[in-house]
C-alpha cells in the first residue's frame, strides 16, 4: 500500500510502451486499410485470430519466429474474407466486419478449447526476451523507456515509420490515398483501385494478426478467451483520433497504453474497488476521445462507401 | 467514331452515331439535356463501352476499352463534376497513378515538370494550392491543364461554362482557341448556343441519340441550331413581368452562418424579398448560397441575425414554423431532398401536412384527401409517369421536378426559396417550371430564386443581388441588368 505517486506514474510510464503495441500494430494496419476507403471493424477478431494462432504455434514449436510468422499469415487470411466481401462483392463494410469480428472472436475461443480444453490455469509460453541494446539501454529514463524492449518490438516501430513514409512520401502511397478519397478519380487517372485496395485490407489484417501475436508472445505469456477485450476496437477509434495519419496514431497508442497501465496498477493499490470499475477505464477513454475529436475529424471521402465501375 | 450505339436499360442513348474529328479544330457538340451528348463522349474516353460501332485514331480502330486505354491514345476528357481531390493540392492531382519520376514523392521535381507544362501552353495556377481551395474557373484550368500534362491531343469538355462567370467563359474560350492553334482537337459539349457559335469550328447536333446533321459553323444561326436540337420550333414565351402591389416581405437582417467546415460562410447579410416579386441571387457557387438558404429555411442553426416573415421573427423556429408562416422551399437536390425517393407521390405530396387535417384523422392517414390532392399536383402541373401510388423514383428528372414545385406552390406559400430549380431538365421542363414560377409571382408569391444560371437570373428576375464570399452585393433593378457587369460582380468586382 506504500506505493507513491512517483512510483505509479513511472509504472504507467514504463508499462504503457509494450501495451500500446498491440494496438498500435492494429491501428497501423487499419491506418492504410481506411486511407484507401476500406474501414475494417474487424480487427478484434482478427486479432483474437492471431493471437490464438501465435500461441498454438510458439506451444507446439517453441519458435516464436514461426509463431508470429504464422499469425501474421492467419491476419492475412481472415482480412481476405473482408477484403473479398466489401471490394469485390460491394457488402456494407460495417456488416461484413462486424461479421469478421464475431468468426474471429468465436473462433479462436473454439480452436483454444479444442486443443487444450477447459483448465483451471491456462498453459502459458515464455515471452518474447528483451534485446540489450548496448549504451542505449543505459540511458537514463529514455533507456528503460525504450531501449529495453523485445525485437519484435523494433520491428513495429521499424513498421511504422514505413508505413508513415510510404503513406506520405511516395508515389504509389499517394495513389493509395487518393483511392481513398475518390476511387473514380483514381480509376480516371490510371490507378488499379481494386488491387490497392486489396493491399490495403490484407496488410490491415497482417498488423492485426501481429498486435493479436504481441499481446500473446511478448506481453501476457499465455491465451484465454477474449484476451484482447476489445483492443482491436480501441484500434479502429484510434485512427479516428490519429486522423489518419500515422504520427497521431502513435501518439494516441502511447494514451491507450498509460490508460491501461493505469487500469492494472490501480487495480492492485486499490483492492477493495471492484476491477471492473478499473477494467472500463480504456472503453470510457475511448468514448471521450471519439466526442473530443468527434466531427472535426476529416475522414477519407469514400471510406466505407462501396464502389463499383459504371 | 462510327456507328456508335449504346442502349442503357431505359433509352437508347447513342443510336448509330458517326462523328469525326480533327486535330487543329474546336467541335461543338450540341444537343438538349439526354440527347446522347454526355454519353457518345464517354465512349470516346473510355467511362463506356459501345454496344456497337467503332472508334477509329489516325484512321486505325482503337480499343478503348477503360479511360487509361483513352489515355493511351491521347483522349481525355473534362467532366462536369470535376475529376479532382479537394483535400490534395494541384501538384498532387496531377500526380496521381503518374508513371514518370522515383517512387519517392519529390515535390521540386514534380512541380517543375507540371510547371514546364503549364508555361508552355500559358496556363497560371498555383501547383501549392488545395484544390478546395481553387475558384470553380481554377479548378477547370486544373483540369484542362491535368490532361495536357498527360499528353492529351483530345480534349473533351462537358458543359464547360455552365459553372463559370460570362468573364471566365471568354478566358476559357481564348485558352481552347490557342490551344486548336497548337493542333489539339477540342470538343465542347454544350447546350448553350449563343456562346458556341463564335468559337466553333464545326457543330455536330444530336437529338434522342441520332446525329440530326454535322456542319462548318460558319453561316448557322442560333434558330437553325434550336430547331434541330428540339425538333420544332419552341414557343419561348417569354416572360411576363407585370408589378404586384407588395404585401410584406420576408427579411433577412445582418445574418452570419457558419459552413460545414466551421467556416464563415454566410457574413452579416441583410436581403429583403417581398411578395409579388422575384429576387435573384447570382453568384459562383460556394460563395455561401447554400448556407444561405438552409438557414433562412432553418436547416442551418444561424451564428447571428434574424430573419422575419411578414414583420414576425422567425429566428428561433426550426423548419416547421417557418413553413407554418409562410415559406416554401425548392430545393436544387431534388432527388435526396425533395423528396422521399422510395415513398410514392401520395405520401410525398403530404410531406410537410401529414400530420394535419384533412389529411390525417384519428391518428392515421386520411387517404382520399391525399389522393386528391396528390392528382391536383399531377394534373395542374402536366407531370407524366406517375400516379398517387407510383414510387417518386419511377419520375424522370423533369417531371419530379414539376411534382416537386406543384407540391409547393399548391400549398399556398407567401415565400419560396428555389435554388437552381431547372438545372439538368430539358428545355421543355425549364421553360415550364420557370412559366410556374413567373405565374406564382404574378400572383403574389415572393420567390428568392438563386441560381448558377445567370441567363435564367436576368430572364426571370425583377432585381438581381450578387453573393461573393457570403456576402451580398446591393440590388440591381431590373432595367438596369446587365450581363458583363453582373459577370465581374460575381468575380468580386465592388465588394
Amino acid at each position: 500500500m506504500n506505493i507513491t505517486l512517483a512510483a505509479l506514474i513511472s509504472s504507467v510510464i514504463i508499462g504503457m510502451v509494450p501495451r500500446a503495441m498491440p494496438i498500435l500494430a492494429g491501428a497501423v494496419g487499419e491506418t492504410v486499410s481506411e486511407n484507401a476507403g476500406i474501414l475494417n471493424l474487424g480487427v478484434e477478431g482478427i486479432m483474437l485470430m492471431g493471437a490464438v494462432t501465435g500461441f498454438v504455434v510458439d506451444y507446439a514449436t517453441g519458435s516464436l519466429i514461426l509463431a508470429f510468422a504464422a499469425a501474421l499469415g492467419v491476419g492475412v487470411v481472415v482480412s481476405s474474407v473482408h477484403a473479398l466481401a466489401s471490394i469485390t462483392f460491394n457488402a456494407d463494410q460495417v456488416i461484413s466486419g462486424t461479421a469478421i469480428w464475431f468468426l474471429g472472436w468465436g473462433l479462436s475461443g473454439v480452436i483454444f478449447v479444442s486443443m487444450f480444453g477447459n483448465l483451471p490455469v491456462p498453459p502459458s509460453v515464455a515471452v518474447a526476451s528483451h534485446v540489450y541494446l548496448p549504451v542505449l539501454s543505459d540511458l537514463p529514463v529514455v533507456g528503460p523507456l525504450i531501449f529495453g524492449e523485445d525485437p519484435f518490438f523494433y520491428l513495429l516501430i521499424a513498421i511504422l515509420i514505413g508505413v508513415h513514409f510510404f503513406l506520405f512520401h511516395t508515389k504509389q502511397g499517394l495513389n493509395l490515398r487518393a483511392v481513398g478519397e475518390n476511387p473514380a478519380v483514381a480509376e480516371i487517372m490510371g490507378v488499379n483501385v481494386t488491387r490497392y485496395r486489396y493491399a490495403s485490407v490484407l496488410f490491415g489484417g497482417l498488423m492485426a494478426g501481429f498486435g493479436g501475436a504481441y499481446l500473446v508472445l511478448s506481453i501476457v505469456g499465455s491465451f484465454y478467451f477474449d484476451i484482447t477485450v476489445g483492443a482491436g476496437f480501441i484500434a479502429v477509434a484510434l485512427v479516428y483520433f490519429g486522423k489518419w495519419k500515422t504520427p497521431r496514431v502513435f501518439i494516441g497508442s502511447l494514451i491507450f497504453g498509460a490508460v491501461y497501465v493505469l487500469y492494472y496498477s490501480l487495480e492492485s493499490v486499490f483492492p477493495s474497488v471492484p476491477y471492473e470499475f478499473f477494467a472500463m477505464w480504456p472503453y470510457i477513454a475511448t468514448l471521450v476521445i471519439i466526442i473530443l475529436v468527434g466531427s472535426k475529424a476529416r475522414a477519407p471521402d469514400s471510406l466505407a462507401k462501396p464502389y463499383s465501375k459504371e | 467514331m462510327k456507328g456508335i450505339s449504346k442502349q442503357f436499360p431505359v433509352v437508347l442513348a447513342n443510336d448509330n452515331v458517326d462523328f469525326e474529328l480533327h486535330s487543329h479544330e474546336i467541335h461543338a457538340l450540341l444537343g438538349e439535356n439526354g440527347a446522347g451528348k454526355t454519353t457518345l463522349m464517354n465512349i470516346l474516353s473510355g467511362v463506356y463501352t459501345p454496344d456497337k460501332g467503332e472508334v477509329y485514331v489516325d484512321g486505325e480502330i482503337a480499343r478503348i476499352r477503360n479511360p487509361p486505354d483513352a489515355r493511351r491514345y491521347g483522349i481525355g476528357m473534362v467532366y462536369q463534376h470535376f475529376s479532382l481531390i479537394p483535400v490534395f493540392n494541384v501538384a498532387e492531382n496531377l500526380w496521381i497513378g503518374e508513371k514518370r519520376g522515383g517512387i519517392r514523392l519529390n515535390y521540386a521535381q514534380i512541380k517543375t515538370s507540371i510547371g514546364e507544362t503549364a508555361k508552355h501552353y500559358g496556363i497560371e495556377v498555383n501547383l501549392d494550392k488545395r484544390v478546395e481551395e481553387l475558384s470553380v474557373g481554377e479548378q477547370q484550368k486544373v483540369e484542362i491543364l491535368k490532361l495536357l500534362f498527360r499528353g492529351a491531343r483530345v480534349l473533351v469538355l462537358d458543359e464547360p461554362t455552365s459553372v463559370l462567370t460570362p468573364q471566365e467563359s471568354l478566358g476559357l474560350f481564348a485558352s481552347l482557341a490557342a490551344l486548336k492553334e497548337e493542333g489539339k482537337a477540342i470538343v465542347v459539349i454544350t447546350h448553350k448556343l449563343y456562346e458556341i457559335l463564335g468559337v466553333a469550328d464545326r457543330v455536330t447536333v444530336l437529338r434522342r441519340g441520332k446525329v440530326v446533321f454535322t456542319s462548318p459553323a460558319a453561316g448557322l444561326t442560333r434558330e437553325v441550331l434550336t430547331r434541330a436540337m428540339i425538333g420544332a420550333e419552341l414557343e419561348v414565351k417569354g416572360v411576363q413581368l407585370t408589378k404586384v402591389e407588395s404585401l410584406g416581405s420576408l427579411r433577412l437582417q445582418s445574418v452570419s452562418v457558419r459552413g460545414d467546415r466551421r467556416e464563415a460562410a454566410v457574413v452579416s447579410l441583410s436581403l429583403e424579398a417581398k411578395r409579388g416579386e422575384i429576387l435573384g441571387v447570382a453568384g459562383v457557387a460556394g460563395n455561401g448560397q447554400r448556407e444561405l438558404v438552409e438557414a433562412t429555411f432553418g436547416l442551418r442553426p444561424m451564428e447571428a441575425g434574424d430573419i422575419f416573415i411578414d414583420g414576425k421573427r422567425m429566428t428561433g423556429l426550426g423548419t416547421k414554423g417557418r413553413i407554418n408562416a409562410g415559406l416554401g422551399y425548392i430545393p436544387e437536390e431534388r432527388r435526396t431532398r425533395a423528396v422521399a425517393i422510395g415513398f410514392t407521390l401520395g405520401l410525398n405530396s403530404v410531406l410537410h401536412d401529414h400530420w394535419e387535417k384533412p389529411y390525417v384523422g384519428r391518428g392515421m392517414l386520411s387517404l382520399n384527401p391525399i389522393r386528391r390532392f396528390t392528382r391536383s399536383i399531377l394534373e395542374k402541373f402536366d407531370v407524366k409517369g406517375g400516379s398517387e401510388n407510383a414510387a417518386a423514383r419511377s419520375l424522370s428528372g423533369g417531371n419530379l421536378q414539376k411534382f416537386v414545385v406543384g407540391r409547393e406552390v399548391l400549398r399556398g406559400p407567401k415565400y419560396m426559396l428555389a435554388v437552381n430549380p431547372t438545372s439538368g431538365l430539358d428545355v421543355a421542363a425549364t421553360e415550364y417550371v420557370r412559366s410556374v414560377l413567373v405565374d406564382s409571382r404574378n400572383a403574389g408569391l415572393g420567390i428568392v430564386l438563386v441560381s448558377e444560371d445567370l441567363d435564367e437570373l436576368l430572364a426571370l428576375s425583377d432585381r438581381i443581388v450578387v453573393m461573393y464570399k457570403g456576402k451580398l452585393s446591393p440590388s440591381v433593378d431590373h432595367r438596369d441588368f446587365d450581363k458583363l457587369k453582373i459577370g465581374s460582380m460575381m468575380l468580386g468586382e465592388g465588394f
